[in-house]
């Protein structure tokens, strides 16, 4: 055999398993890159699903005065309290505590979300908001670890499948600038090409950071090999933990916690402060670590933290430099969360993780288009290719109409409706059910065409809903300034014009292609796909 | 961000016209050999110098996430804006070129 020959037969196995390693987990991958980069904007999506909470002016000292005095008076004995404080893209002040615990036994958390002005709890309607979402995206809703599994190796496929397919689509650097549309399969195909190497260290980037962010949970091998069975000492490694002093069983007085805040930030030379933890506020020997965001820096790191005795407001200890395994770890970490992003990034962010779900949906239709065509002449179809064209519609259009069920659950679902959280959820795969079923019982085109308009209706409808249940509408938010609520809107608003615009290009298709073009489609075989 | 994503965008203008065939659709003309080396060397060039005004501005951590979503996205609308749009496409270049020393002085 000669060397063409070998490098022909590599990259035939290469295409194979790019096409089917691509098809068998498209579906689930598109699922798991759309709500994935729905994460990105997680807590503005929670600002919106919860718009009792209003967005006030930022003020650190105000929001822990009130937090402290709050926590003082509902919760003086508790065991520890936690205090995230609000900031530009979260309005909410979250207080947590943690009633006393008897050793060997965890005591429950209570929560609460106040008004950092009033200092009154906000009676916010129940919702998971842009956490469901963020679950979705890695536990896929299914019992721990199942789900965790089943998404780590999804990632393990999109590796394989990033990697294939830069062997398979052997023209992507030649033809890096080139983008033909209005030409049925060779424009799919161009835009699969385009999407995935113009965004492609993007692609890399997010697939091998969620295996680096599982690695513990898959590959546990090499933590037992350095730590023993104790990977217990790992984590407290990576995660240092907050070893404090256990109380002494004397009251005590909390000191204010504003200046320890401002200690700390001055030895982050003005990093920004994202929870404290109070243990013991009642004992003596009080303490009080605090926290640093995530949001500061792209390195994440899992422990920054500045701990003071809380009763004589002594500093007790810094949390030291990160190790080179863990900033490497937090480096991954942070580059996938993006949490460090300001808006302009978060929202180059948002696009590359479109233009991913992008390259996977375009991916998915080539696949069939190209099996189609076989079949064009006769009209008929066997079953797995429908079994494909089904999913396919359910997977993408489907999700969308799921996407915009929730959204709009949450608005029409009265505040009041017991276990309404779960309920938005369940709103959410019930549509996703009834979008399956439709794609059953339509034909292609047809269910396509009626999909994406049901979802541009439900997109382009969100402004409006908004404005007819809640007293958010843009009118309020753009005069206010509340960007995670407009933004949210226009953004739907922007998604809804995108849906109509699809399902108007698939309405109007040109239905049958002209024989030339259906046999040049046909001779475009060896780029396999 | 903007001066480096003016340098990115400039950059892979440049680059794209270096080729055959998209200078033929965008120009109506085949580029002398001379012209595709200086077109490859302002693009090469563009894209390796807009690291700088990332750097410089967000610091080596953030400034880089920052140039690669800049390189990444530009390049894309470049593509997508090339087949609807050729016109706009490069004049969007050409305001690149005039603004860029404006967004220079105004950030650096």
């Amino acid at each position: 055999m000669d060397g063409t020959h070998m490098k022909e037969g590599f990259r035939q196995a290469m295409a194979w398993l790019h096409t089917w390693a691509g098809l068998i987990f498209g579906w689930l991958l598109f699922a798991i890159f759309l709500t994935g980069t729905l994460s990105y904007f997680k807590d503005e999506i929670s600002h919106w699903t919860q718009p009792e909470v209003q967005a006030r002016p930022l003020d650190d000292g105000r929001s822990l005065a009130v937090a402290q005095a709050y926590l003082q008076q509902q919760a003086p004995t508790a065991a520890r309290w936690i205090i995230t404080l609000p900031n530009s893209r979260d309005p909410g002040l979250s207080v947590m505590w943690q009633d006393k615990v008897d050793p060997g036994k965890r005591g429950n958390f209570i929560q609460k979300v106040l008004d950092p002005v009033s200092g009154q709890a906000v009676q916010a309607r129940e919702s998971m908001g842009g956490e469901f979402f963020y679950r979705f995206h890695f536990q896929l809703q299914m019992p721990y670890p199942w789900g965790r599994w089943l998404s780590t190796f999804a990632a393990m496929v999109m590796l394989v499948a990033l990697i294939t397919g830069i062997i398979t689509h052997k023209k992507i650097f030649k033809d890096f600038f080139t983008f033909r549309p209005r030409k049925g399969q060779r424009s799919w195909l161009d835009g699969h090409n385009a999407v995935g190497v113009l965004v492609l260290p993007f692609h890399l980037m997010i697939t091998y950071s969620s295996l680096v962010i599982f690695m513990s949970m898959v590959m546990p091998a090499p933590i037992v090999a350095s730590y023993g069975n104790d990977s217990r000492a790992f984590f407290n490694e990576v995660f240092p933990a907050t070893d404090n002093a256990p109380a002494l069983g004397q009251p005590g007085t909390l000191l204010p916690l504003l200046p320890m805040y401002e200690q700390a930030r001055a030895q982050w030379a003005g990093g920004h402060v994202g929870r404290l933890v109070v243990n013991n506020p009642s004992d003596a020997n009080a303490s009080v670590n605090v926290v640093r965001a995530g949001a500061d820096r792209v390195v994440h790191d899992f422990g920054s933290t500045v701990s003071f005795n809380g009763s004589t407001g002594e500093r007790l200890r810094v949390s030291a430099e990160q190790s080179l395994p863990a900033a490497i770890g937090g480096s991954f970490y942070g580059l996938h969360m993006g949490r460090f992003a300001g808006p302009v990034l978060r929202w180059l962010y948002f696009i590359c993780g479109l233009a991913g779900t992008a390259m996977i949906g375009t991916g998915l239709v080539i696949w069939l288009g190209k099996r189609q065509l076989k079949h064009a002449k006769t009209g008929g179809m066997p079953f797995e290719l429908r079994l494909v064209e089904v999913l396919n519609i359910a997977s993408m259009s489907g999700l969308l109409i799921a996407i915009a069920a929730f959204f709009w659950a949450n608005r029409l679902l009265p505040v009041s409706f017991a276990q309404r959280a779960d309920w938005e959820v369940q709103m959410f795969f019930i549509a996703w059910g009834l979008s399956l079923l439709h794609a059953m019982l339509r034909r292609g085109r047809q269910a396509w065409v009626e999909q994406l308009s049901v979802g541009a209706l439900l997109f382009g409808a969100i402004p409006a809903l908004n404005a007819l249940t809640t007293s958010h509408h843009l009118g309020v938010s753009l005069a206010t300034g509340d960007w995670a609520m407009a933004g949210f809107d226009l953004t739907c608003l922007g998604s809804g014009g995108f849906l109509a615009w699809a399902a108007w290009k698939m309405h109007h298709r040109t239905a049958p292609q002209p024989k030339a073009e259906r046999a040049r489609a046909l001779t475009l075989k060896p780029e396999a796909h | 961000m903007l001066l480096a994503w003016l340098m990115c965008y400039v950059g892979f203008t440049a680059l794209c016209l270096s080729t055959d065939r998209h200078h033929g659709e965008l120009l109506r003309s085949k580029p002398s050999p001379r012209r595709r080396l200086g077109l490859r060397a302002v693009g090469g060039g563009a894209l390796t110098l807009s690291i700088w005004p990332a750097v410089a501005a967000s610091g080596w951590a953030q400034g880089l996430v920052e140039w690669c979503a800049v390189l990444m996205l530009s390049a894309l609308l470049l593509v997508l804006l090339l087949p609807y749009w050729p016109r706009l496409a490069l004049s969007l270049a050409g305001v690149g070129l005039l603004a860029g020393p404006v967004a220079a002085f105004a950030t650096l």
